[in-house]
């Protein structure tokens, strides 16, 4: 081992390669414990049918009597609308007041006022949010105050921060060349900002669209205020749906064994849905990336 | 690998763009691939969809949606009703007793939950026709502890506790305590008191009861759903102050009677105005409803000093109390133009039916909900038939 | 950036672009299409401002009765009784949110970065994938499964194994005073530092993979070992991705209200160490909002909101200050 110069700059190096490797598992640690708890309290009642069966009711083992396990169906199926929906309000406006940002924060610099605005809305505590949902939505029609719109608005309050933040940080990140690049070879200002430098910022931007999209899929807080307690499915838009926060939220605040087991499972479902969904928008990606390129 | 790649510089992209034409396949299969999604999801919805005003017969029959808000304690029971409820689609929002009396004040909800009564503010607040109270299930708080070594419940009076959430009794090993229970070696520990930190009625029994066994209590805190605790640590909801016990030696909490029975934690006995030691259970809390022997008031009128604590049977648990339900008296007049009479009747037809001791109230002791006593009944029936829609009577709809 | 585009590009990815002669430089007559974009992507970015100055005015207008009542003393003010005293002040709350997010984020920054260089330097690259997604899952779990968690696991553990430990070794810094119980604001600024971390770690795994290959090569081409071309280029050139996912994450921190619910012993008073219990702006409003004990506390409540709103806004100028004057500024059009 050389103790001169080059040798302690190569040991540390190595020290720094070990330290980050370290933090690596150091992250891993509480991911697998939370989800080893996740499989103790709840893991027995996974099944195919746990997936399609509505939920059941609340009971405690007496002797002689099984309680019913129940499922999480419309659940699962209100989660997917309230937060395809509130996709679908965030994630084109998130990018969209990116790349305003990005595009036009030299001329205009005030542009700039918007991923700024979105570190600090990104603070709100999302019970905050729910209250203003409610409050707005009061004004507007009482009869829908509780109703999948409503709650499907509040998430997509939570989300647009994040995806335009993180969406503004991608854009960023395409060099000025390629834009300039792109000018020189004629192609007009607008097609270069959404065909080439938004593709190239595609895999950043999708990174802030799936976090947005894990963290809304388990806010209980704002869902309570805007969507209600349901548990039935979907079944119009001005009415209340169930989602999967709410019933873990419900069933993991009571005292009766088959609901706490169906919450965990179902943060357990839950989970495992936001990593389906990570994969298979990554892969949509892909082949998307592939079709536009060469193959 | 040609795809995207977050480790790849991005100058990949830029060789790639040689023929713009071809992204547009693409496209058109993904708003192919969206449509077929929606279609499905819609497909699915309508097929959930109940019948919609469709061919109602009369003001009876046809699918009304009621919706409730309030106690997270009833709420088990509430969805245990809503499920085998089915003449109409009832959601109800666990959001705590002040949100229930929020929702119904605002008018957003067609019955509020709350463990506590209407105190004079809020009912002040309340708009005209103003709301009936209607005693739908009782509940009890029971005092829970975590020592482990013990074999027998340990022993509590009011004073005993009240001191513990004053933060005036530190040790487990005090003499007051030992005296209680002679022959138990209390471990020299520091007690560590849970609170209830959110607003809920357990807390109202809990601070009711202590204040009615201690002046310094009552004239310092006094009771409400929410206060100040001076000592302890404070946990959100039942099941956190259950997990908070559990997960912590030497500390003592407050729940609900039927978080206590299913999840065979450690609880305490309280000494009754009798001065017997009653470890709670579902017939020790329904005979104190019984001997308490409350004249209730009138239906719109003031319930907040309806108690059935400390009453006065041999056997009667101290710390029990009723849960109540609000909903307007004239539906018509709170509600508007929008509310119809089939609304209103599906409403009382489901009221009726929670307090009905072969309908809702049978489905109270397997969850380990104390059911509402016959006199309590009958007195919530004659509430419920006066409630009254644009000053006309309710027609009563048969339930299935 | 060294493409064959523009071989005469400088290597440090231009902070102001290179000098062009008049006659060369690219101006490009706007189109329809470049109309529709900017009015289009205006709307959404007007949207964006315009929905949280309607936050802050629905926020001031449903605190207006303390705010005119108390002044700037909600500011000052150490103390919260409910009715029939309503006195409320900020304080306490405002201090342990602090704490809790300075905490989180001491130790979640490293972390994250840690794995992030990791995850982009030196993992393997069939590894680099499944581990991203695996990163992300720690963010899609539900904050009430990381508050009950914590309560079920965390606390004991924390109870008996660390908390005895750093009181033992480091009791003399003062932080650690007072019998551990486990339900603290460590607890709590340990679970949020590990709901920060994924969101950190995804955006800056993001920017560092942005760097160029070049950049790294012409570092490594003049002697640099692994970690100095880490330190010299990679972190500089992605400063403000990295800045990006921490002030995402410190967002998170500072609103985080199930989680901290659970772990933090909900008692509003000024903390006297890091083993005492607390209650932040977001589980203050969240305990009291449905149960508050008249229209005073509410509004004193979305006012605590504002307090929050204001801190956010305060930190998050603090660190664009800071980081303007050494930011490397890449995207956008001249003008």
């Amino acid at each position: 081992m050389r103790f001169d110069r080059l040798g302690r700059r190569k040991l540390l190096s190595h020290l720094a390669t070990v330290l980050s490797g370290a933090a690596m598992i150091v992250v891993m640690i509480p991911l697998v414990l939370v989800l080893y708890e996740a499989f103790t309290l709840g893991g027995s009642v996974l099944s195919w049918s746990f997936l399609t069966s509505d939920p059941p009711t609340a009971c405690s083992p007496r002797a002689g009597v099984a309680c019913p396990v129940g499922g999480i169906g419309p659940a699962i199926e209100g989660t997917f609308i309230l937060i395809g929906l509130a996709g679908l309000l965030a994630v084109p406006v998130g990018i969209a007041a990116a790349m305003f940002s990005v595009e036009y924060g030299d001329k205009y610099p005030a542009a700039r006022l918007v991923g700024f605005v979105a570190d600090v809305l990104s603070g709100v505590p999302s019970i905050v949010v729910g209250v203003f949902v409610y409050s707005l939505v009061l004004l507007y029609d009482p009869a829908i105050v509780f109703s999948t719109i409503s709650g499907s608005l509040a998430l997509a309050m939570i989300m647009i921060p994040i995806v335009t933040r993180t969406s503004e940080a991608a854009l960023r990140t395409v060099p000025r060349s390629m834009r300039e690049a792109a000018l020189a070879l004629g192609i007009a200002r607008w097609k270069t900002a959404t065909r080439i430098v938004l593709v190239a910022a595609a895999p950043g931007i999708l990174t802030g669209v799936l976090l947005a999209l894990a963290r809304v899929a388990g806010e209980a807080a704002p869902l309570l205020l805007t969507d209600g307690g349901s548990f039935r499915g979907f079944a119009g838009f001005d009415q209340q749906v169930a989602a999967l926060p709410i019933l873990i939220f419900t069933f993991a605040d009571s005292p009766y064994q088959n609901w706490i087991a169906v919450a965990w499972g179902a943060a357990l479902v839950l989970i495992l849905l936001v990593l389906a969904l990570s994969i298979a928008m990554r892969l949509v990606l892909d082949r998307i990336a592939r079709r536009m390129g060469s193959v | 690998m040609s795809a995207i790649d977050p480790a790849s510089p991005p100058e990949e992209i830029v060789r790639r763009q040689k023929s713009p034409g071809r992204g547009r396949g693409v496209y058109v299969v993904l708003v192919v691939v969206i449509g077929l999604v929606l279609v499905v999801v819609g497909a699915n919805a309508a097929g959930l969809i109940h019948l919609y005003g469709g061919s109602s017969t009369g003001v009876c029959g046809g699918n009304v949606v009621l919706n409730g808000a309030g106690s997270t304690l009833v709420a088990p029971l509430m969805f245990q009703w809503a499920t085998s409820y089915t003449d109409s689609t009832v959601n109800y929002n666990s959001i705590g007793s002040g949100g229930g009396i929020a929702q119904i004040t605002s008018k957003t909800v067609d019955f509020g939950a709350s463990d506590a009564p209407l105190s004079s503010t809020q009912r002040g607040a309340i708009p005209s026709p103003g709301v009936v109270t209607i005693p739908e299930s009782v509940g009890a708080a029971v005092p829970i502890y975590n020592l482990p070594g013990l074999n027998a419940p340990l022993r509590f009076n009011g004073s005993a506790l009240a001191a513990i959430y004053l933060g005036t009794m530190t040790n487990w090993n005090n003499s007051e305590l030992q005296a209680l229970n002679p022959g138990v070696t209390l471990p020299n520990a520091a007690i560590v008191p849970v609170f209830r930190a959110d607003g809920s009625g357990t807390t109202f029994i809990w601070t009711s009861y202590l204040s009615s066994q201690n002046t310094t209590w009552r004239n310092t805190l006094g009771f409400s759903t929410a206060l100040v605790f001076p000592a302890g640590i404070g946990e959100k909801g039942n099941a956190g102050v259950t997990q908070a016990v559990k997960s912590t030696v030497d500390a003592i909490g407050y729940v609900d009677i039927n978080y206590a029975l299913t999840d065979s934690l450690s609880y305490g006995a309280v000494e009754n105005p009798a001065g017997h030691y009653v470890l709670a259970n579902l017939s020790n809390i329904a005979s104190a409803v019984q001997d308490s022997n409350v004249s209730f008031p009138a239906a719109t009128g003031d319930w907040y000093n309806v108690s059935v604590l400390n009453a006065k049977g041999p056997q009667d648990y101290p710390i029990s109390s009723f849960t109540y339900l609000f909903v307007y008296k004239d539906l018509g007049a709170a509600y508007g133009s929008s509310y119809g009479m089939s609304k209103a009747a599906a409403l009382t037809a489901f009221l009726r039916y929670i307090v009905s001791p072969t309908g809702g109230q049978s489905q109270a002791a397997a969850l380990y909900y104390v059911p509402l006593t016959a006199q309590v009944a009958a007195n919530d029936l004659t509430t419920i038939n006066s409630l009254t829609f644009n000053g006309g009577t309710i027609p009563v709809c048969s339930t299935s | 950036m060294g493409s064959p585009a523009n071989p005469t590009e400088s290597p440090a990815a231009g902070n102001a672009p290179p000098e062009v002669p008049p006659a060369q430089r690219v101006n490009r007559a706007p189109v329809l299409g470049d109309y529709f974009f900017s009015t289009l992507t205006g709307i959404a970015a007007a949207a964006v401002v315009g929905l949280s100055l309607l936050l802050v005015a629905v926020l001031v207008y449903s605190s207006r009765s303390t705010l005119s009542l108390f002044g700037p003393s909600f500011l000052w003010t150490t103390v919260w009784r409910p009715a029939p005293a309503n006195v409320f002040g900020i304080v306490p709350a405002a201090e342990d949110t602090l704490l809790t997010s300075a905490l989180a984020l001491l130790i979640g920054i490293p972390l994250s970065l840690g794995s992030a260089i990791f995850l982009t330097q030196h993992a393997p690259t069939w590894l680099r994938a499944p581990i991203g997604q695996v990163i992300e899952l720690l963010a899609a779990i539900p904050s009430i499964v990381f508050g009950f968690w914590g309560l079920i696991v965390l606390v004991p553990f924390e109870r008996y194994r660390v908390e005895p430990a750093l009181q033992g070794t480091l009791g003399w810094t003062g932080l650690f005073n007072g019998t551990p119980i486990g339900i603290d604001i460590l607890t709590a600024s340990l679970v949020l530092s590990i709901m920060t971390v994924p969101t950190i770690t995804a955006i800056s795994r993001d920017a560092i993979a942005a760097v160029p290959r070049s950049q790294k090569e012409a570092a490594l081409s003049l002697g640099a070992t692994d970690w100095e071309v880490t330190r010299t280029v990679v972190l500089p050139y992605s400063q403000g991705g990295i800045a990006a996912g921490i002030a995402l994450g410190l967002g998170r921190a500072l609103g985080e209200t199930m989680a901290v619910l659970l772990v933090i012993g909900n008692r509003f008073a000024i903390p006297s160490s890091l083993f005492s219990q607390g209650e932040t702006i977001a589980s203050l409003i969240a305990n009291d909002f449905t149960e508050a004990s008249g229209p005073l506390e509410l509004s004193a409540l979305i006012e605590a909101g504002l307090v929050l709103l204001l801190i956010t806004l305060a930190i998050n100028l603090a660190a664009r200050a800071y980081l303007a004057r050494s930011q490397v500024h890449e995207g956008g059009f001249e003008g």
